[in-house]
């Protein structure tokens, strides 16, 4: 099928040349026919037209989780792809919080063909342990081969410090990329909010920034030890953004994201013990969005995430310490970013981060596989229920104003409006 | 003004300063009733309380369903040992059948902070707090103040030191509350490892010198130590905690002026205040407990109001 996209002002400010001009693009087959500032539609082209439309280099997310295999009442991967798709999302990495765990290539294959035939592509991390229990390597090469981009025992610290520096040594063989997640569980205790002012006016037990930051700066010697490549995903305090903005002046190789709700919201949401905002790492104080935002603009944080995580309603209308963490954020990603940033750094934000996945960047170019996402950036609206694609809808965002929506995206040879 | 402006009791936070007076007006009231020699009323006949309890009590039960029954409330009483709960019910669901069989209001105990607050988005009925994990327990307060405003004359102006586990303690964190929403002036005292780190957010002032915190002091309020209940070690024994934070007769006997000395209860005698100290003058611990009976009939007899 070929689609002519009409007048479509491009965001790319790595092609100068494109970069805020209107165009028309064609579409051939998947790939970019051309790009000019007319082009006439013959009858066998579909024609796209639509109110202020911009267009991007498809957009990128780090950290996704879905249900399947296990989870699947939370949300499957076909959903999780089209909810991914219609959120402006054309490739996306996948967390390993399923039941049982991708712990082998068989678990990556299964993962790889469920995804199969689907807009948006998924790009699995397999665990870096066993069952994700912290004890023993898993088998990391073969999960490697298979498709694994990366390697993290989902959200569970990695306790035992030598089997981290097992882990960065045995990775860098293949260069693979070893996760850690920030938090010393001896310090955090039976935490689950910020400690802090609302903490304390709560009654809720509160996990210091002190976990985070002792357990970056440990997982910081061990690489400069090490070598290898290490990501750190979801920060949440200031002084982690200093810690990797000075381990990156080392020149360690090491990246680190951030969740979208950790730049937008403090833990005074959490005021009615709406388990909604219970999230992990949790919402900090505004001195910390503060500095992840200013992280981020410097690029001492490289990504941002939704870090999506589906839960049906049965893990979240419970009383606040008995429910699950996480929230859903692809449909809300784009409008919230939008908000924080200027449209060109959300996009930039949004459009960066697949090499380090071992990803091939895309290009807005001629003769190039067409990997784009088509987008209103002006439009304001509040988001509901109904904007919500996701099988769960355990959004923290409903309610809030955004501004940004998607139309639609264009990957694999295929076409989402 | 004659109501709440609350329709459920979820923590002090949620009160202002006129519903803490109301309450205590009419707490005076009924506090002349249960010294009567007939100490019921008819004002709640009709009206159907539950006393969910998903964590154990003694004493705040025991007043709650006294209050109850002095102003003839039906009553019915369910504890979490006896329940569903451990089939795998969630909380709604539990509280949702028992207000299926007409029940207009639940006093609820729960080990999760915010329980009650979660609880009254879901159901309909008007709740009491008594007690969810470490955020509140405002009959607590409610009656610790109602016994320091008869024990004073007011509790504006008052300086209260508040004694022991802060970090664990709705207990401290309702009176806080309480006492600033009314004027008091309020420290905490008690070993570093069991203060918030954020407590002076709140408020109040930290001292670590027991001696000090009673010389400045109007009232202590002595917390109970619950080393049963806390996950770790928050000092190395009970024998060194009475030595720095336990009030005896010769501590209290050397201060500069005469203090009032309160305890929540269960008392340990010998670790937070000795018995000569418990039994002194001083103390006013068993008015707190008859003040509870009285407070806790105030509470329910304003809520109830607003639910007719």
């Amino acid at each position: 099928m070929n689609l002519l996209i009409k007048a479509a002002k491009i965001i790319d400010v790595s092609n100068p040349e494109l970069h805020s001009k209107k165009r028309d693009i064609l579409i051939k087959n998947g790939k970019i026919e051309k790009i000019a500032a007319k082009i006439a539609p013959d009858h066998q082209t579909e024609t796209v037209s639509l109110k202020n439309l911009h267009i991007s280099l498809g957009w990128f997310d780090s950290g996704v989780c879905f249900g399947e295999p296990g989870f699947e009442e939370r949300e499957t991967i076909a959903n999780g792809l089209e909810t991914a798709a219609k959120s402006g999302f054309t490739d996306i990495v996948l967390n390993p919080n399923t039941h049982p765990v991708p712990d082998s290539s068989s678990d990556i294959v299964f993962l790889k063909n469920a995804a199969k035939g689907q807009v948006t592509g998924l790009h699995p991390l397999g665990t870096l342990t066993m069952k994700a229990q912290g004890n023993d390597l898993a088998e990391l090469f073969d999960m490697k081969n298979t498709g694994a981009v990366g390697f993290y025992d989902f959200k569970h610290p990695m306790e035992n410090a030598n089997l981290l520096k097992i882990a960065l040594q045995y990775v860098s063989n293949f260069g693979g990329l070893a996760y850690s997640f920030p938090m010393d569980a001896a310090i955090a205790g039976k935490g689950n909010v910020n400690e802090g002012e609302s903490a304390v006016r709560l009654g809720l037990k509160g996990i210091p920034a002190l976990a985070e930051e002792l357990r970056i700066a440990r997982d910081l010697f061990i690489l400069e030890y090490t070598g290898g490549k290490l990501h750190i995903p979801t920060l949440s305090t200031a002084r982690s953004v200093k810690l990797i903005a000075d381990a990156k002046k080392k020149g360690l190789d090491i990246s680190c994201s951030v969740a979208i709700h950790n730049l937008l919201y403090t833990d005074s949401k959490l005021e009615e013990f709406d388990a909604a905002y219970k999230v992990m790492p949790p919402l900090r104080t505004k001195v910390d969005t503060k500095a992840l935002i200013k992280g981020v603009k410097e690029g001492s944080i490289d990504f941002v995430t939704s870090d999506h995580i589906p839960m049906n309603i049965e893990e979240k209308q419970v009383e606040f310490e008995n429910a699950a963490y996480g929230t859903i954020g692809l449909e809300s990603s784009f409008g919230i970013l939008n908000r924080i940033f200027e449209t060109e750094t959300a996009i930039g934000l949004l459009t960066k981060g697949r090499e380090r996945y071992g990803m091939e960047q895309p290009k807005i170019k001629e003769g190039e596989a067409a990997n784009l996402t088509l987008f209103d950036p002006e439009v304001k609206y509040r988001f509901e229920a109904k904007n919500i694609h996701s099988t769960s809808k355990n959004s923290m965002f409903l309610g809030a104003g955004l501004k940004g929506k998607v139309y639609g995206v264009i990957h694999n040879g295929r076409t989402l409006f | 003004m004659s109501e709440l402006s609350v329709k459920h009791l979820l923590g002090i936070k949620y009160l202002n300063e006129a519903d803490i007076q109301l309450i205590f007006e009419t707490a005076d009231q009924f506090k002349e009733v249960i010294n009567r020699s007939i100490k019921k009323v008819p004002s709640l006949r009709d009206i159907t309380i539950a006393n969910i309890f998903f964590e154990n009590s003694t004493r705040t039960k025991l007043s709650f369903e006294l209050a109850e029954k002095r102003l003839s409330a039906d009553v019915i009483n369910f504890s979490a040992a006896q329940s569903s709960v451990k089939k795998g019910e969630t909380l709604i669901d539990t509280v949702n059948n028992i207000l299926s069989m007409k029940v207009d209001m639940v006093v609820m105990r729960h080990p999760n902070p915010g329980a009650g607050i979660f609880l009254s988005k879901h159901v309909k009925a008007s709740i009491v707090n008594a007690g969810d994990g470490a955020h509140e327990h405002p009959t607590q307060a409610l009656l610790d103040s109602y016994s320091i405003r008869e024990k004073l004359g007011d509790v504006t102006g008052k300086k209260v030191v508040i004694v022991g586990d802060i970090l664990h303690s709705r207990v401290a964190l309702s009176n806080i509350f309480a006492l600033k929403l009314q004027g008091a002036t309020v420290k905490v005292c008690g070993p570093k490892t069991l203060l918030p780190k954020h407590v002076e957010s709140l408020g109040v002032k930290v001292e670590t010198d027991l001696r000090k915190a009673l010389n400045w002091c109007d009232v202590a309020n002595m917390l109970r130590i619950q080393n049963e209940r806390l996950d770790i070690s928050y000092f190395p024994t009970t024998r060194e905690y009475t030595q720095q934070f336990g009030v005896n007769k010769k501590l209290l006997d050397s201060l500069d002026k005469e203090i009032v000395i309160m305890h929540p209860g269960p008392i340990n005698r010998g670790v937070e205040i000795t018995s000569d100290v418990a039994d002194s003058k001083q103390s006013i611990i068993l008015n707190q407990v008859e003040n509870g009976v009285a407070i806790r009939m105030a509470v329910l007899y304003l809520l109830a109001s607003k639910i007719k």
